[in-house]
């Protein structure tokens, strides 16, 4: 539905711009800031300097640029992950439990498995795709033979894996020359370094670009973890567009009924999506652990920096799309970024960043749009047949298509009071 | 270890504690399900419930303001899921989910904003919820610390009985059950199903609220960042459980009560703290699990 809206004939570019900015995504980005803006007023800060203080703090020196980075990357990669499950139509709100047990399993090896850097690093990578991949098959499994709805299997699972994975640091790998609760440090030799590592190379990007520009920052404080992620996306939007699997798991989100009568089996398809689902975010769980500047495991690092529910709103965001959930998950970085510079030089709360995010995704929720474009979106609607919506109020059936649960829709239909 | 020494008066007691907050989302949760409105950010309200009670109580020094301050700023709160799910035709889990990322965000930074202290907020100046022990029936060995609850706590014991009258024996009962089993119906014999849903979802954000304001003010006297802790999940899975039905809802509210109670006294048996922590949740998935059965009758049932 919103993609008939979008691709409706404009007459150029900039009427279609202009169109967009009227728009949900922009109208609620907007909105929300204005709150947060009233939020810094109750913290009697001048709101002004607040933004003024996140934007330089997250966009204005090489260093923010290089943070945002370095913050958007597992946000985007857990991002894809969810987003794979959610276009499927499979709620996975477990990929925090998925990430910790991957970087947990993960871990182990980097920090314990003798060899050569590279091959260590490959194994653990590949453990944690199985242990996250595994931790979200137990979910589909509970849903597909015991009828556990799965949107609770996969929250509830969270709770396990966090407790097991924080015990397992504090009691049984903790280093004691440390004062953090930590596991012994990884190996420089396995470790994720920088996609310029310090050494002679990193100086030469220094001289030709300037200690501070942007690019000496990215290429010398972003570790590799970046490009594992933008071939995450790129093969996520493969996945979506080219393959049969991405086929059925797009048409299973958007109406299961005709998809089974299609000849897809439901059961299969929730099996395949967990395990790719979970063993993303089981991969970036690694990355966060063995990518530099990160050298050990920290206890509750994943759960505390609440990447897994920062990637949900921008999954929701993004309405499931792999590019939109970069685009984004580099947003919501900039602002978590931004917030914390703001932070440290107002005494304000960094979590002011929750705030405005959570506030971006309600008012996308209530499709929120200058007038005129919502009169000609009803005009567009109207012309559709309304899609009728299976029974299965637990579909995530995107923020911004008409279609909501089943009840709510047919009470606005039958005609009560509007 | 003595396993029977486990069993006591004041088990009773930490279970009822446990049991209260989770209770009154729970009830919450029921109503939303009665109306067809799946509410899953009863996690999110519990955490408003919980600052809103502190911080008033701490400004007016009185257990009373505070208490009705966290249902109203839960009402208010739930007005988010309400208005979005109803009037706009938002999906609520979205709605939901970015609720409960919202409170959090929220608590915290108002917690700084105002008291100028994170973490952990707790102050002489505010007014716990008083216990009220009733002379005579306390004393029963057993079932004592059930005549010895804050008045949140009688209200939310008493409020399953009556809920349970309200739904099934009033015409208002009817009503709402009605808006969420055949809305087309309902709206056909005159009931106006938007306000049912609306006010129903109003109502779990009283009673959120309320749950918040003995988190914080009865079972402790204190603001903790993220203090709800997974409590309102479990109110969500209790609803899931007892198929929104008031007496079940007590049955399974009192099983997690009990789960929880029993971790505290395995910690101090030496069992470490983050493996007890994580006691409620598996017993939550096992009997989902061993209630299978019942989600396979209800999904058949639905798709019928």
């Amino acid at each position: 539905m919103t993609q008939a809206v979008n691709d409706r004939p404009g007459s150029g570019v900039l009427p279609r711009v202009g169109r967009w900015l009227a728009g949900p995504i922009p109208v609620s980005v907007v909105l929300a800031l204005v709150v947060g803006a009233v939020f810094m007023l109750v913290a009697g800060v001048d709101p002004i300097s607040g933004y003024r203080a996140m934007v330089s703090g997250s966009f204005g020196t090489g260093m923010g640029i290089a943070n945002t980075l370095g913050r958007a990357i597992p946000i985007i990669g857990i991002g894809i992950g969810i987003a794979l499950a959610f276009r499927a139509g499979i709620i996975n709100l477990g990929t925090e439990g998925q990430a910790v047990l991957g970087a947990l399993a993960g871990g182990f090896v980097a920090v314990y498995m003798p060899g050569p850097g590279p091959l260590v690093a490959l194994c653990a990578m590949v453990t944690g795709v199985l242990a996250g991949a595994a931790w979200g098959l137990l979910a589909a499994l509970l849903q597909n033979s015991l009828g556990v709805p799965i949107l609770l299997a996969t929250l509830l699972l969270n709770y396990p894996a966090r407790y097991f994975s924080s015990w397992v640091i504090r009691f049984q790998l903790k280093d004691p020359s440390t004062d953090l609760v930590a596991s012994k440090q990884i190996d420089p030799g396995v470790q994720l370094t920088a996609l310029v590592p310090a050494g002679p190379a990193a100086e030469a990007v220094r001289r030709t670009f300037g200690p501070m520009s942007p690019v000496t920052m990215i290429l010398t404080q972003v570790n590799w973890s970046l490009v594992i992620v933008a071939v995450l996306v790129i093969g996520a939007i493969f996945v979506n567009r080219r393959t049969r699997y991405g086929f059925e798991a797009g048409l299973a989100g958007q109406n299961p009924e005709f998809t089974r009568y299609g000849g897809v089996k439901p059961g299969p398809l929730v099996l395949r999506t967990m395990a790719l689902s979970g063993g993303i975010a089981g991969l970036i769980g690694v990355l966060i652990v063995i990518g530099a500047p990160n050298t050990r495991m920290i206890e509750g690092h994943i759960v505390q920096t609440n990447y897994a529910w920062t990637a949900l709103l921008v999954t929701l965001l993004a309405l499931y799309r792999p590019l939109g959930v970069a685009i984004a998950g580099l947003f919501f970085g900039a602002i978590i970024v931004g917030s914390e510079a703001m932070g440290r030089d107002l005494g304000l709360s960094p979590q002011i960043a929750a705030v405005i995010q959570a506030l971006v995704i309600i008012l996308l929720a209530y499709r929120v749009a200058l007038p005129r474009f919502r009169r000609k979106r009803q005009v567009a609607a109207s012309e559709d047949p309304p899609e009728p919506e299976p029974q299965r109020p637990a579909a995530p059936a995107a923020v911004a298509a008409p279609a909501a649960s089943a009840p709510t829709a047919e009470t606005t239909e039958t005609g009560g009071e509007r | 270890m003595n396993l029977l020494a486990m069993f006591d008066q004041d088990l009773v007691a930490s279970v009822l504690r446990s049991l209260i907050p989770i209770l009154l989302a729970a009830l919450g949760g029921m109503i939303c399900e009665r109306v067809g409105i799946f509410n899953i950010g009863l996690e999110g309200i519990l955490l408003i419930g919980t600052f809103t009670g502190v911080a008033v109580s701490y400004g007016t020094h009185s257990w009373i303001l505070g208490s009705l301050a966290a249902m109203v700023a839960g009402m208010l709160f739930s007005m988010i899921l309400g208005y979005g799910a109803v009037y706009r035709k938002g999906d609520p889990i979205v709605l939901a989910v970015a609720m409960n990322i919202l409170a959090v965000g929220m608590t915290s930074f108002l917690l700084l904003a105002i008291f100028h202290v994170q973490g952990v907020f707790k102050d002489p100046k505010i007014d716990g919820i008083p216990t009220w022990r009733i002379p005579g029936l306390a004393d029963i060995p057993g079932i004592g610390p059930l005549f010895s609850l804050t008045p949140i706590g009688y209200l939310a014991l008493l409020l399953v009985p009556v809920l349970w009258v309200v739904l099934f024996r009033t015409p208002v009962g009817l009503r709402l059950r009605g808006v969420g089993e055949r809305p087309l119906a309902a709206a056909t014999l005159g009931v106006n199903p938007q306000r049912y849903q609306l006010l129903a979802v109003l109502a779990s954000g009283a009673l959120a609220g309320l749950g918040g304001a003995q988190l914080a003010l009865g079972n402790v006297v204190q603001f903790t960042e993220n203090m709800s802790a997974g409590r309102g999940w479990i109110a969500v899975v209790v609803v899931m459980l007892a198929r929104a039905h008031p007496v079940g809802v007590l049955g399974a509210a009192l099983l997690f009560g009990f789960a929880d109670a029993i971790g505290f006294r395995l910690q101090s048996f030496g069992l470490p703290q983050q493996l007890t922590d994580a006691g409620p949740y598996i017993v939550t998935l096992v009997v989902l699990i061993l209630m299978s059965r019942r989600f396979k009758q209800t999904r058949a049932a639905q798709l019928a």
